[in-house]
This record gives C-alpha cells, structure tokens and sequence, in this order.
C-alpha cells in the first residue's frame, strides 16, 4: 500500500504549512529520502519526489545537521542512480543546491557541501558527451548552473577556480558555452569584489586571481571571509553594485596595469552575441559591476557592443543599456547618446508591435531616467528627464483605447509634463496640454455615461483623482469636473461608493482643497432638487448615502437634506412598505445630523422627522431606533449629545471601513465601537519559555502498589487502571512585545486561546491572566498537554484583552513551540519502586522490543565525543531520565516515557573514542526525532558520525 | 536576476481561477531574505497568492460593482509591476503579471539593491528579464497566433518541469521556453571551431534557402472634420526563415525604399542581427523629421537561428492613407440615413485579396427595414448584430471611388448590441483589407540584394503584403470618441 506521492506532493506543494500540521517536516523528510533509496520506486516517481526538496529546502531542512544529513542522502542516491536517467540526475543536483543553501551548509563550508562542489566541479569538466550524448551535456549544464547558484549564495566559494572555470569556458564550443560564461563572470566579480574589501589588495592580487596562483593570500583571504560572514556581510556582496551617480561602488585600485583582467572582459563581451538574450542581458550587468569596480578598466569597454544593444527588440537588453548608462553616464554615453536614448524609449513607449507590459515598463523608464547630469537626487521618486520636451511627450498623450495600465500611467506622464510647464510659463503651449488632459477625462465620463464596464468606471475614477492631485488648483476644470460628476451621479446612482471614495481619498490626501466638499454641496443640491416622485428604491438608498456623508461636514447647510428627508419620510408608499433598509438609511442621515454644529437650527425640522418615523414607519426596529434618537434630540444637550457619539465620527475620517457584523446596522455606528473588539495588527504579548521547575509527577497512570512479581506486567498493570491520560506540563511567562506599545501597557482580563496545527495533541483549554503591566514581573502560566502521539508541534495562540482605555481587542501571539524533548516524562513507576526493579523492567522492555512485536525497533546512534563531554552531556539531557547510577563507567541506560504510552530507550556506551546510543523504541515513527534530536545536542559538543 | 517563484493561473471568463502550475525557488528566496533583512516578505502560499493577484488585478469578486479594497481611486496599479498587499505581513513586490485569456502567468522576480525605500522598477534587471521570460512562456503555453488550443495547452504545461529544468533550473533565468527543443541533432565539431550560439538549437542541413517577407500595417482615424486632422500611420515587420548550413552563417537582407520614399523610422531590430549602423537607428517618428535624413538602404547583416524570426520591425510616415473614406449618418424620424463614399488613392496598387467595410451600429433597437444601394462590391446585412458588411471585393472601379447611400429602421423588438463608446450619432466604419504584393512605404527586399556567404547558392524567396488594423472611418456629424489635437493610436 505505497501512499498517493504524486497526491501528497501536490498537496505539500499547494500549501505546505498545511500539510505538516497533519506531520513534521522531519517525518515527512525522512518518508521521501527513504522512498527515493528504494529500488523499486520508478524515476518518474522520484523526480515528483524530489520537488518539494528543490521547492521548500528550507522548510524542510531547517538546521545544518539536517541539511548536511539529507546532502549525505541525495549524494548516495546520485552515486547509485545509473547515468541513463540524465532527468532525474539533474533534478537531484539542483535539490542537493537547494538543501546545502537553504540549510546553510554551504556557507559554512560543511563537509557534504565541499564533497557536492567536488561533485559538481567532476562533472562539469567531464567533456566526455563531444560526440553528441544530449544526456551527458544535459546534466553538465545543471551542474554549472548548480555551481553559479552556490556561488551566487556564497560569494567566494569559488574564486580559487577562476584559471579553472575560464579554462572550460573557452574549450566549450558547443552550446553549453553560455553556462561556463555565466558561472565564470560570477565568480570573477565576487572575487574582484572581495578584492576590493581588502586593504591594500592591488593589480597584483587580481593578477595572481586570474592565473589561479593564490596560495599566498589564500589563507588570509580566507579569514577575512569567515569575518565578514559572521557579521552577516554576504547580503552586501550579493547587492547590484550598478548604482546611479549618487552610490559609491567599492573599488580596486590597480593602476593603469591590469591587462589580464582585461583581456578577459574582452573574450566575455565578444562572445556575449551567441548568448540567448536572457543570458547576455545578466552577463553586461556583471561586466558593468566589474567595470565599475576595477577604474583601471575604462567603460568604453562596453562601447563596441552599444550599437546593437540600443538597436534591439529585446527589453531586457535596452534595459541593461539604460543601467550602463546609470552607472558609468556621460563616461561612456555623450549628451547626444543621451537625447537618443530619450527618444528610443518614448518610441518604444508606444511601439505598436511590443506588448503592454514592455511599454509600461518603458514607461517607468522615463520616470526614472538616468540623466549624465541629474538635478535631484530623489532616487525612487518619478521625475521628468530634462530633455523630455511637451513635443516628444506628446507622442506618449492618452486615449480612450488604451487599456486602463496604459491610460493611467500615460495621463501621470502628461500631467508631470504639463504641472513643470505650469510652473515655467503662462504660455498658450501650458493651456492646451491641460485642455487635452481634460478634454480626455471628458471623454472618460462619456464611456462611462454610456454604462462603460466595471473596469472603465474604476479607471476614470482614477483618472479623476490623478487629474485632481495634479491640477485641483485650477479652478475653471475642478469645478467642472464636480458639476460632471454631478450629473453623472444623478444618471447612475449606483456609482454612489465611488464618488465618495474619490471625495474621501481627496480630502483626506490634498490638504487645504475645498474641492471635495465642494463635490458634496454639489451633490446634495443635485439630490434635493430632483423630482422625488421618479425615484426607486436602490436610487433612494445611493441618495441617503451621500447625504449621510454630506451630512458629515460641518461647513455644508443640511437644510435641503433634512427637506428631502422629509419628503421621503412622509411618502406614504414608502412609509407603508416600511423597508429596514431605507428606514435605516434615514436613520444614517439622522444620527449624523445630531452631530452637526448646526444642530440647534435644524432640531424642529429634524424631531419632526424622527418623531414621524417613531410613529408611522411600517418597521418597529425602525420606529424605536427613531424613539431613542428622538428622545435624545429632545432631552439631551448638543454638548453631551456629541461627546456620546464623536467617537464614531472621528473614526469615520479614516480610511477604508472595516466592516463589523454590529456595522451593518448603520445608525448604531456610534456603539459599535466600544461594543466591538479591535483587531491587533501585530503581537502585544509573546509567550516566552519559563524555565522547568523540577517537574512533579503530573497525571500518568495512578501509582498502584508495588505487588511484586513480573516487573513489566507490574508496570503495564498501571495502566490498565489508569483513569486519566498522561499529560505534560509547560510553563510559561507572558511578557510585552518589546518595544511596548503605550496604548498596551496595561492589559485587563486577558484570556488566551490555543488553537492546534495538527492531531497529535488533546484541545486546550484557554487560560485567563487577570492583568499583564509592563511594569510588574510577568505572569507565569502552566499549560498542561495531553499528546495522543509525543511528537514536536506548534501551537498558534490568540488572545481577546482590554486594554486601559475601556476597548477589547483581539492580537495574534506568537506561535509556541512544543519541541521533542518537551515530550519526555521519566518512568511513571511508584516512588517507591527500586533501582533494581526499575532496571529490571528496563531489560524486559528492551528485550520485548528488540523482539518481532509490531510497531517496535532498534536503532543505533554515533558520535565523538569525549568522556567528560558524555557526562556533561548526561547531566544536562538526560539526568532525570537516567536508570543507572551516572557514575557508572560502562554504560548508561536511559528510559524516556514519551505519553500517552511510548518509550524510547537508551544504552549509552564509550567505544574507543566514540560514543553509541543504542536505542530501542515501541514505536518506530518516533526514530527520526530521536534522530534528530540527538544530532542536535550532539553537534553541540562535536561533530557526529553516523 | 533571478525569480522567486512562478505561477501560471487558469481563469477562465473571469470565473473559478485556479493555479495550474506554481514553482518557487528556495535558493533565491534564501538569497532574498538575506538581501532584504528585516524588510523580507516571505511568498504567500498559492491559495492566498491566487486571491491577492486577482484582487489586484481588478478580477475579484466580478459579481460587486464596488470592493473598497480592489476599486479605491488613490491607488493605481503599477502595471507591469504590481504590488499584493498581505494582510498585516508587508507588501509583496515587484509581481510581474501577464494576462491572456485564458491564462494569468506571473513571477516574483528577486529585488537585488536595498528595498526600503521602494527602489524604481528601472533599477532591477530582473524586471525586465522576467517579462522576456513570461513574454516567452505565454508564447510557448498559447501560440502567437492567439487562438487557443487546449489540448495542447495540457499537454505543454505537462512538459513545464522538464523545461524548466532547461531554461531556469535554479530560478536565474538562461532562457525563455522554446515551442520545440529537439535532442540536439548537432554535428561535432573539432575543437576550437567557431562556438554555436546558445539560441541555435541544431544545425541545418541541405540546401540553403532564405524566406524574407515584409507586411506592412497600416492604422488609421479618419473624422472628415475640418477642425480635426485625420491620422494614419504604417509600420511594417520583415520576417525571415532562415535555412542555411553552418553553425555561425553569415547572411545580410537589405531593405531598400524606392528612390522618393520617406526613410524607415523607429528600426528595431532582432538580437541576432551582429552590428549595426548607427544612420540606421537616428530617424524617429517622434522627431521632427528633417529631408536630409538617411533614406537607406538597410543593411542587416546577421546570423539566422534555426526558426523563424523577426528580423526588424519599422515604422513610416506615408503622406495619403490608402483608402479616404467619408462616412454621413443623419437621423430622421423613424430611421438613420447613411451615405458612405470610399476613395482608393492612385498610389495604390487596385488589386486586393479582400477589401470590407464594417458598419456596426450600437444601442439600438435591432434593425427593421434596411434600404442600402451600393455603388459597387455586395452588402451582406446581419440583423442580429446590427451589422452591415460591405464586400468590396478584388477591385475598386475605374473611378477608384465607391458609394453607400439609404436608410435603415431600427423597429426591431429586442435590443441590439450595446457599446459604451458609440452612443448616439458616434459611429464609425472599420475597414479591412489585404493587398499583396505592396508596400504603402514602397519598402521592399530585392532577391539579389540578400547575401548569403556559403558555398551553395541559396533558394531566395522575397515577399511583400498590406494590411489594415484599427481603420476606422468616424461619422462626420456626430462627436467622435476622442479629444481633439494630435492623437496617437
């Protein structure tokens, strides 16, 4: 019964978090290393097998043992795997590149990764395929791609092969060629880049580089390397070094005299034509960074090559053109080169042979010009190119058959041209680019008049804000632009949440414009002077949601609304259909009316319709709601009226609304937020580990007399008996997140909920703290387990808390980890129970299990290690679980209980100078955390053998 | 340089999307996290990833005229570039996106200079790399052609992980996916002979032959207004299919214009092609153009990989259009009165291998009675399309003039088509139409001026044809869609 793989590959790899909350990344590691060592899986198996490795190394593989072990693995497969299966070879060197990578192995130049690299480095010189074995060339390929993505990783690891790889490089004639390139011109720029890191490293270092003669620096090179890993420097040598003007490029100081280097440069570029231009194209980025790092090189390297780059159909070649220019400018690119370049990119802006994405992205480009002589420095920020006329610009005008990327990315375009002229001169040219731009919005609103789609109408709205954040100040078009808007509104009510979106983000974004408000006097009059009798429902309830916010301001008059109110309340078709949802929709207006300042002069006209929906409305919800509103109009104070709801108002200023289940109901919004519970964004609190306390024995089977006997059979009678299951018992601090946040620092009534990622364990229970202060020691809380299988977990947590200023929230804490050792109890046997009696049954359980009874078996652990660190090892793991005494000299036993009813056991004995666990276990699925967690707390002292 | 991941989404009609294919690239993403530090955005898993891309990409919840989170007017999407914004967990960016129905591909392309604050699109070679590779794998999944082949698409997506295996093992990209990667039937070839290309997949053998053909495009907005000027423009491609020994044969087209013809703009040429000469790339149409501009011949020396090619693309400024149309609607009482006149200008070669006109008619009720003479050519009128085809056929008459008059009813009981552009009296004409053999340019490749340098005399096939894309004819007396001033298709 062989499991589903190519199901359970596809569910790993569809969400992997997932999958191993139903396992562990080490059950389930182990499962496909033991399924790719069996002969009788087929190779098209194995290849599936092999993806999650290549896809999720670093999940898992999470620490070095397991990334070197698994290495270890995957590299006796490679040996055994005959070479006709060139597929499944490949896919076994690019997992072994992932594994050693992820798991760190490589940059700590483990054993297996250095073995791998002998491997890879074998393979790529065997030139034995030249009679045309497509197989053979297949896997060389893979592995120099392996190579350059280990180097890629590891800055360094191979610049002692420089001689070596240039060597292969330029014997390759067949197409292979271009991965020798790529791997060679890697290696050679961090190389020179590690140069360029070494105090006094000169033109003779970079000769002694490239002729592989660097036995003398080696060591101190080596060093320095270790260095400059341990305060992780790897994340600034793997950094683009093409920076614009402003960055500093690490440099090489080697003097006019640096032929070799040279002549390599020279080979690379004049073979850089028979690369695929994805190959060329990352091949002049690095030569650029090498140019740039080594001064003694001029840029006009690079000259012979440009005709063609700035000739070419290609993106990502122009591209790397455009980043020479940003990183060398007018040392290889003349002020006409320059205007040229210009002109070439707002061609292809708007060539109608390439594809929408490349005109966006060349676009961007000319926002992000790298001009010879820039004028700001803003790096990330859009700007105009000098040079870019309104004329040239021109080419690059909107229209209505643009898709909506294209449109809005050229009205940006447009509206920079023409706010630079704006500011430059009153001419006739200024008026006419800002009549074109309007002139195109216009005809936006046309389409969208004329029902245009979804799409459209997002678009134009964009458009508007666009056009709005650019030019709001000029008058004669945003105030046109409001009364279109208004007939729009009027013609399609349903666009009601997009105007006020627009109103929204303009207030909210352009300080100090009037416009939006402006927008919304013009709506309202628009609503309140439209015949009511043609009104439908959906139209009626668009309209009471823009009067709502409209009623929101404090400088608008809200007599017309409270007229149309009126007039809608006392329809009697409407009152007598008595629809919550239009009866809630007054109710919005009302409740937000009640705020407004102008409160007092709007009280008759607005008790009147409140009164009136208390009494005649066909909704009794409806009808209270408006009692209570009542009442409060008429016996509250306007002072106290809006200290009760302003809370709400303030928070209706912000963004995007979080809808709340209370929210539905629009007119108790004031409530709703005290009544509701806030979401966190991040941790408040973080539950830390608290160190054991010498553990009591907790549940287990009750501790039965000893009635002699058999002392297994005395054992397992226990647990015939047992009432409750076994449980363990973790203890845990709560303290802040650091850096606390002032609004948490005071916590009440917190109550935590675990919730479980896999099956393994029993549900917990929530806990409650009474109260968390940054200032007082931290609360410890006992979390107590019931595993029904003892294996590692993770527990995702939650909390619900108040916090001092009245509001309940909700905040995510931090996952808790529950580790394998977690697990471990000692021998539940009654205390009073001997030392003998306990080795006594300590035998008969190893000897049942190194016996045929399902489920069981033995295993055996190596490691060196010295005497004195086995015995501080002992003590620290092992000392409550240890059967015979620890001065023992030769052997230990150790018994763990792992609940609800495993055992692991364990003879530990000195060999010459290394050290065995033998280990036995009722249940083998437990084998590889042992496993595991042995390596672990063995690496500490040493190094493992297996 | 390299990518984070790759998705290919299926969404079909804009319903139940699913990601057929993902691939992430754990070497990278370990490199991104080192690169990024504290900035790091891990990748969401698929499930996730599928309904941010989707929201972003204005394809959620198609059913909702308004989702706050997918319609807000502050935000523009920074197509091709887009950003997913995880819940609480930082932004996701740069995601590179390609839709063509029925396909969504995107990739994660690894930002490799410091990402806070936000580095310009401009600055990562990976951007422009991804969209080559996606470009090229959209090719490869879909076909040029645009009409979809789903079996084949099955089968071409069962061959995704060998072919990544190829062109992007490891995440860095070498290649973009080819529609055929034959075993190599490569000849070996002595040591230190010339190195075969990386984008030749094979060599030929057997007689030399080169298959050069220019098409010519030409667009264009007629209004017939006097306060707006009419626009057209032409560009043109010349393809090659290349057969020719060796591993690095040397071969040269030349592109040459007759002796008044206006110069070739905007050259863009294939990565194949070894050097250039820089008269070559000066003229644009963005320019101002002066008379003393180099007017040819282009000489495009390069060596052909094994498939067929683009070896340049071109644009030009012609001074007629080929065809002037006029197009008059005028609505009465119960009908629309048309009068259309089309005039074929004398430079033009009369004899097309189709040539139509297309009169849709929009928002209205579907056509009743319709009363339409033509001068020449027949009039095929579909009723339920609102849509009357005039097939002009091979030739205009002598007069190189052809009419259209009479009227239509729209009394129809159901609706016809609807169209948010085209309300009321703005309407238009779209023509279509293929001539072979002609250049409106006058550009052309003479057989004798293709080089080829081999030992056998090759077999030289040259070919030339117009077509039209985007050629409308707006009705003179209504508004058309379009603001006035100079206008770029």
């Amino acid at each position: 019964m062989a499991p589903n793989w190519t199901e359970r590959i596809s569910a790993f790899c569809r969400s992997p978090s997932g999958f191993l909350s139903g396992t562990n990344p080490e059950a389930f590691l182990s499962e496909l290393l033991r399924e790719l060592r069996d002969d009788r899986a087929s190779y098209g198996v194995k290849v599936l097998l092999l993806s999650p490795l290549c896809e999720y190394a670093g999940l898992l593989c999470a620490t070095g043992c397991a990334g070197e072990e698994t290495a270890l693995d995957l590299m006796s497969v490679f040996a055994q795997c005959p070479t006709r299966w060139a597929q499944f070879r490949c896919h076994l060197l690019v997992a072994l590149t992932g594994v050693l990578v992820c798991s760190s192995c490589a940059s700590g130049r483990s054993r297996a990764s250095l073995d791998f690299l002998d491997l890879l480095l074998q393979i790529a010189q065997d030139a034995g395929d030249l009679h045309g074995d497509g197989a053979q060339r297949c896997l060389r390929a893979t592995a120099c791609d392996c190579l350059r993505e280990m180097e890629a990783s590891c800055p360094g690891l191979l610049s002692q092969r420089l001689e070596l790889l240039a060597g292969l490089r330029q014997q390759e004639s067949c197409r292979l060629h271009q991965a020798y390139v790529g791997l060679q011109v890697l290696v050679l720029r961090n190389a020179v880049y590690q140069l360029t890191q070494e105090a006094g490293a000169g033109a003779a270092h970079l000769k002694a580089l490239l002729g592989g003669n660097t036995s003398a620096w080696e060591a101190e090179q080596e060093a320095e390397q270790e260095a400059s890993q341990a305060d992780g420097g790897d994340s600034a040598v793997q950094s683009s070094l093409v920076l614009g003007p402003m960055g500093r490029v690490p440099s090489l100081h080697t003097g006019p005299d640096c032929k070799e280097l040279r002549s390599v440069l020279s080979s690379l570029l004049e073979e850089s034509y028979l690369l695929t231009p994805l190959c060329q194209a990352a091949l002049f980025h690095r030569l650029i960074e090498l140019v740039a790092m080594v001064p003694g090189i001029p840029p006009s390297i690079l000259r012979a090559q440009l005709l063609r780059l700035l000739g070419t159909n290609e993106v990502c070649l122009l591209h790397v053109t455009l980043l020479m220019k940003c990183a060398f400018t007018d040392s290889l690119f003349s002020a006409e080169d320059e205007a040229f370049l210009l002109k070439r990119l707002v061609v292809l802006s708007q060539h109608p042979l390439l594809s929408a994405p490349d005109k966006l992205f060349y676009m961007d480009c000319i926002l992000h010009f790298p001009e010879n002589r820039p004028i700001g420095c803003g790096d990330s920020d859009e700007a105009l190119p000098v040079l870019l006329t309104p004329q040239l610009a021109s080419a690059l005008l909107p229209t209505v058959f643009n898709d909506s990327a294209t449109l809005l990315a050229r009205l940006n375009l447009q509206a920079l041209v023409y706010l630079e002229e704006e500011g430059e001169e009153e001419g006739e040219e200024e008026g006419r680019g800002l009549a074109y731009i309007y002139e195109h919005l216009t005809a936006l609103l046309h389409i969208v008049e004329g029902g245009g789609s979804r799409d459209i109408v997002v678009t134009f709205f964009r458009a508007a804000y666009l056009f709005l954040s650019y030019f709001h100040r000029v008058e004669q078009y945003s105030a046109l632009l409001s009364q279109q808007l208004c007939r729009l509104y009027l013609l399609h009510t349903q666009l009601a949440p997009n105007i006020l979106n627009l109103v929204q983000q303009t207030l909210h974004s352009l300080a100090g414009c009037s416009w939006a408000v402006g927008l919304l006097r013009g709506l309202q009059g628009a609503i309140t002077e439209a015949p009511l009798d043609q009104l439908t429902l959906p139209d009626l309830s668009c309209h009471l949601r823009v009067l709502a916010r409209v009623a929101e301001e404090a400088k608008i008059s809200q007599r017309s609304s409270l007229g149309f109110l009126s007039a809608v309340v006392t329809r009697s078709s409407l009152r007598a259909s008595g629809d919550w949802r239009l009866g809630n929709g007054v109710l919005g207006v009302c409740r937000r009316l009640l705020l407004h300042p102008s409160l007092d002069s709007l009280l008759i006209p607005l008790a009147d319709i409140l009164l009136h929906l208390a009494c005649n409305y066909g909704d009794t919800d409806i009808q209270d709601h408006a009692r209570l509103y009542y009442a409060l109009l008429t016996t509250v104070s306007w002072e106290k009226l809006s200290a009760v709801l302003a809370q709400s108002a303030a928070e209706g200023g912000g963004q995007v609304k979080r809808p709340t289940l209370s929210g539905v109901m629009a007119e108790s919004e004031g409530l709703v937020h005290t009544l509701s519970v806030h979401r966190a964004e991040t941790a408040v609190f973080q539950l830390s580990e608290a160190r054991p306390q010498p553990q009591p024995q907790t549940g287990g089977p009750p501790l039965a007399q000893d009635e002699g006997g058999g002392a297994l059979e005395a054992y397992r009678a226990q647990f015939r008996e047992a009432g409750s299951a076994p449980q363990i018992t973790l203890q845990y601090r709560l303290t802040h997140t650091e850096p606390p946040h002032p609004r948490f620092e005071q916590l009440f009534s917190i109550r935590l909920h675990f919730s479980l990622t896999d099956q393994n364990y029993e549900q917990l229970q929530d806990v409650s703290v009474p109260c968390l202060f940054t200032q007082r020691p931290a609360p410890v809380l006992r979390l107590t387990l019931t595993p029904r299988q003892p294996y590692p977990t993770t527990i995702h947590v939650s909390a619900v808390f108040t916090s001092s200023d009245g509001l309940t929230w909700h905040a995510p804490v931090p996952d808790i980890h529950v580790s394998f050792q977690h697990t471990f109890l000692p021998l539940p046997v009654p205390p009073a129970w001997s030392r003998a009696r306990r080795e006594e049954l300590f035998q008969e359980l190893w000897e049942e299990m190194c016996g045929e009874a399902s489920g069981c078996a033995v295993s055996l652990f190596c490691c060196q290690l010295g005497g004195a660190a086995l015995k501080a090892l002992l003590q620290e793991h092992f000392l409550p679980f240890l059967l015979s005494h620890p001065s023992q000299e030769d052997g230990f036993w150790v018994l763990l209980f792992l609940p609800p009813r495993s055992h692991l056991l364990l003879k530990i004995s000195c060999e010459e100078d290394a050290v065995q666990f033998n280990m036995a276990t009722d249940n083998w699925q437990l084998l590889p955390h042992i496993n595991a967690y042995l390596l672990r707390i063995t690496c500490a002292q040493d190094l493992p053998v297996t | 340089m390299s990518l984070r991941a790759l998705w290919i989404i299926y969404n079909e009609k804009g319903e139940n999307a699913s990601i057929r294919f993902s691939r992430r690239f754990c070497t990278v993403e370990h490199r991104a996290k080192s690169l990024a530090g504290s900035s790091y955005v891990a990748v969401p898993e698929d499930s996730s990833f599928l309904q941010l891309l989707l929201t972003e990409l204005g394809l959620s919840g198609s059913h909702k005229s308004y989702v706050a989170a997918r319609d807000d007017c502050l935000y523009r999407p920074r197509s091709p570039a887009v950003e997913l914004r995880l819940d609480g967990k930082g932004t996701l960016w740069p995601v590179l996106a390609l839709s063509q129905a029925p396909l969504i591909l995107a990739c994660l392309p690894l930002v490799d200079i410091p990402s806070e604050p936000r580095p310009p699109l401009a600055n990562l070679l990976s951007v422009s790399q991804g969209l080559t590779f996606l470009a090229g794998l959209q090719t490869f999944l879909l076909g040029s052609a645009g009409n979809l082949d789903s079996e084949g698409l099955v089968s071409r997506m069962a061959t995704l992980p060998s072919l990544l295996l190829q062109v992007c093992p490891l995440g860095t990209l070498l290649d973009t996916p080819q529609a055929v990667t034959p075993t190599a039937p490569t000849v070996p070839t002595s040591a230190g002979a010339q190195k075969q290309p990386a984008w030749k997949t094979g060599l030929h053998r057997g007689r030399a032959t080169v298959n050069v053909a220019v098409v010519e495009t030409v667009r264009s907005m007629q209004y017939g207004s006097p306060t707006r000027q009419d626009l057209w423009d032409v560009y043109g491609t010349v393809t090659c299919k290349c057969e020719v020994e060796g591993v690095l044969p040397n071969v040269t087209v030349t592109l040459s214009l007759p002796h008044n013809g206006s110069p070739l703009q905007d050259i863009l040429v294939h990565p194949c092609v070894t050097s250039l000469d820089s008269s070559i790339l000066t003229a644009s149409s963005v320019d101002n153009a002066d008379g003393s501009a180099f007017s040819g011949p282009y000489k495009f020396p390069f060596s052909p990989p094994l498939e067929p090619f683009r070896l340049c693309s071109y644009t030009s400024q012609v001074p007629v259009p080929p065809i002037l149309g006029s197009y008059q609607l005028k609505e009465e009482e119960n009908n629309l009165r048309l009068s259309v006149s089309l005039k074929l200008h004398e430079s033009v070669k009369n004899s097309f291998e189709y040539c139509a006109a297309h009169l849709p008619f929009f928002n209205r009720n579907q056509m009743g009675v319709v009363d339409v003479k033509v001068s020449s050519g027949q009039l095929d009128v579909s009723k339920e399309k609102n849509l009357l085809v005039w097939v002009l056929g091979q030739k205009f008459p002598k007069s190189h003039e052809v009419t259209l008059d009479g009227k239509i009813t729209f009394s129809g009981s159901s609706q016809g088509p609807s169209d948010p552009l085209c309300t009321g009296l703005t309407a238009y004409i779209k023509l279509y139409l293929k001539v072979p053999d002609t250049t409106l340019s006058g550009c052309f490749v003479d057989q004798h001026s293709v080089q080829v340098y081999s030992s056998a005399k090759p077999r030289i096939i040259t070919s030339r044809e117009l077509l039209s894309k985007e050629y409308y004819i707006w009705n003179s007396t209504g508004p058309a869609p379009v603001s006035s001033g100079q206008m770029m298709i």
